[in-house]
């Protein structure tokens, strides 16, 4: 063990340190640099990977604003569609169909998916967390099995109805809703302060009043918005329909019949090879598209309300 | 007004002990506890009933194939109209096949996406891009379906594919003539569909990361790219693997739009640009047609499967995201 003392201020000692400090200095530029020369490429992949996830998007969305907004018309809106090779003809049956299956949809869904959000809010424990854990899972079920629950249940042999009807659509789109509806509605209602509960209680109300006057108002943009998106997400189903409603040309109001349907349309003209059939599918697909933006937005906005409410 | 007060007066403390919460008289004993009880306990039973209901109507309906084939039906490879047999096998490689090119293809791109609109972009320009992308995600499947069959096939017959077959190692996975409709294409379209749902998912997980773990990387002297890579990506990990699992489950399910863009093929696919058939479509293409009896039964049987393999990879997924959830401390 020896250690080589070196005289106090010797040139050696300083030069060194100073060769040292130089040293280190210049790696840590050049790591530096290297870093953000490699920061910089990745911040430039990133970019190109939104611009390649909008893209298609954008494309998609303006693609169908461009050959849709050629088809419409009021007539287009407001004529029941005409045989193969006759011109003229609309889409009104399928708008009425769309309307009466996911109207009713709504319906049964809401009312359920709030009381089971009731439910959820209320109860913790086991039963609480399989429900919630059952809406999530069921929110990844694919729609056609949905439509071919109702389908089981309410069209085939030894069912309810028995034949192909818009009611059983609708069933089928209550189920696809009904997720949604309880998981946006539990949210809501949890976000009304726990004290506004508790100063209604302590006041001696009953507690079926203070969730109606209460809770219930409290959370209504929240219901509105998570209500709202559901039935954007039904509106748009083709595959629980198709196995469902069937589709009809003419216009039908009568829910216990096959029905059209706007995604049924586009779906079944689609595929032809036709110049008509694919202006109608063109025209249809706009139709659902503006729909279902519409109430996507509505929704979004309703939310933002609710949300600038909260902070103040 | 004090009239109301009086009535909404609760009736005397019954419990003999003072403190003691007796919670029948809490819920059940006042009329309108009890209905209001009634009302949540009727929710909560028909939304269990409905679930339950789903798989049960489903397994009966498919139990006649599968008492006719046995689980051979599960990887049965023939077609054959007349005996009324799907080729199960088959369907399912095409789900897998068209489900990892969409995950292959919408992964990366999604995730990077993720990280700059939540780490990297300026405030005024996440936002917007943000709402745009979940409003794009509204865009029902079935518009898509349309795009994809009637735009970007033609694209991918002409331009896409030849090209595709030129590249040297890929060549493999492309041999064979270029048609448009394909497994390429009904993956290029699922991953299309996948893509807003990614993004949103992924970018919640990263953006609850602590900004104490940013901090802390800053600190280190980490470049704003070494912060994301090194201390965002692997605190929203679980997050982005759950994003991607559900998308998967969504890719999975996915019916109508593949039904219009895969060719629709009840043939072993040899190459990614041949036509195929995945459960989704041939449920649909198959579902119509379908005579009552064994015929019905065997398509309501490849319900069965698609809904046994999407409900694994959810239930993974959510337990997943639970976990996630847990890990952050949030309370649902």
């Amino acid at each position: 063990m020896s250690l080589t003392v070196l005289p106090a201020g010797s040139g050696d000692f300083t030069d060194a340190i100073g060769t040292r400090r130089e040293l280190v200095r210049e790696s840590a530029r050049r790591s530096l640099a290297r870093r953000r020369i490699a920061g910089r490429i990745a911040i430039a992949l990133c970019m190109v990977a939104v611009a390649i996830s909008l893209a298609p998007l954008v494309a998609l969305v303006a693609y169908t604003t461009s050959r849709g907004i050629r088809v419409l018309s009021w007539s287009f809106l407001t004529h029941v569609p005409t045989p193969p090779g006759i011109p003229g003809g609309g889409i009104s049956s399928a708008i009425v169909g769309s309307v009466i299956i996911v109207g009713l949809a709504a319906v049964i869904a809401v009312p359920v998916g709030t009381m089971c959000a009731l439910f959820l809010v209320e109860r913790r424990g086991r039963l609480a967390g399989a429900i919630r854990f059952g809406a999530d899972v069921l929110t990844g079920v694919p729609s056609i099995a949905l439509g071919i629950f109702a389908y089981a249940v309410l069209i085939g042999p030894g069912s309810l109805i028995g034949h192909f009807s818009g009611l059983a659509g609708s069933f089928a789109l209550a189920v696809l809703m009904l997720p949604i509806v309880i998981r946006a509605s539990e949210a809501a209602m949890r976000s009304v302060p726990r004290d506004l509960w508790e100063a209604g209680l302590a006041l001696g109300v009953r507690r079926s009043r203070v969730v109606r006057s209460v809770v219930l108002r409290g959370a209504l943009p929240g219901l509105v918005t998570g209500n709202l998106l559901a039935v954007a997400r039904a509106v748009g189903e083709t595959a629980p329909l198709f196995v469902t409603v069937l589709g009809a040309s003419l216009l039908v109001t009568n829910p216990l019949q096959p029905m059209g349907a706007l995604s049924l349309t586009i779906f079944n003209n689609a595929n032809q090879a036709l110049p008509a059939a694919q202006q109608l599918a063109w025209g249809t697909a706009f139709v659902l598209l503006v729909l279902v933006l519409v109430l996507s937005v509505v929704a979004r906005l309703v939310s933002a309300r609710l949300n600038r409410q909260a902070r103040r | 007004m004090s009239t109301t007060l009086l009535e909404e007066v609760p009736p005397p403390r019954l419990s003999p002990v003072p403190g003691v919460k007796d919670g029948l008289q809490r819920r059940w004993a006042r009329p309108g506890g009890r209905a209001y009880a009634i009302l949540r306990w009727t929710g909560a039973t028909i939304f269990a009933v409905i679930v339950i209901g789903l798989v049960v109507s489903l397994m009966a309906s498919a139990s006649q194939a599968f008492g006719h084939s046995g689980l051979s039906f599960l990887w049965s490879g023939t077609y054959n109209a007349t005996k009324d047999i799907y080729p199960t096998g088959i369907y399912i490689i095409g789900t897998l096949i068209t489900t990892a090119v969409a995950i292959v293809l919408a992964v990366p791109i999604g995730v990077g996406t993720a990280a700059f609109l939540s780490e990297l972009a300026p405030k005024w320009l996440a936002g917007p891009l943000s709402v745009l992308i979940d409003l794009i995600a509204a865009v029902p499947s079935i518009v898509v379906g349309l795009w994809g069959l009637l735009v970007l096939s033609p694209v991918f017959a002409r331009h896409v594919e030849p090209f595709l077959k030129k590249i040297p190692v890929l060549e493999w996975f492309f041999h064979g003539p270029a048609y448009g409709p394909s497994m390429l294409l009904a993956g290029t379209v699922l991953a299309v569909m996948i893509l807003p749902t990614i993004v949103a998912l992924s970018r919640t997980a990263l953006a609850s990361v602590a900004s104490e773990d940013r901090e802390a990387a800053r600190a280190l002297g980490a470049t704003r790219w070494q912060v994301v890579r090194t201390a965002v990506v692997p605190g929203a990990r679980t997050g982005i693997e759950a994003a991607v699992i559900l998308a998967m489950g969504r890719a999975l399910g996915e019916t109508i739009a593949v039904s219009l863009v895969i060719g629709n093929n009840n043939a072993l696919p040899h190459s990614l640009l041949a036509p195929g058939a995945t459960l989704g479509s041939a449920i649909i293409n198959n579902f119509g047609e379908a005579n009552p009896g064994l015929d019905k039964s065997s398509v309501i049987g490849l319900v069965v499967v698609l809904l046994a393999i999407t409900a694994l990879v959810n239930i993974g997924g959510q337990l997943l995201l639970r976990r996630r959830l847990r890990a952050v401390g949030a309370t649902t």
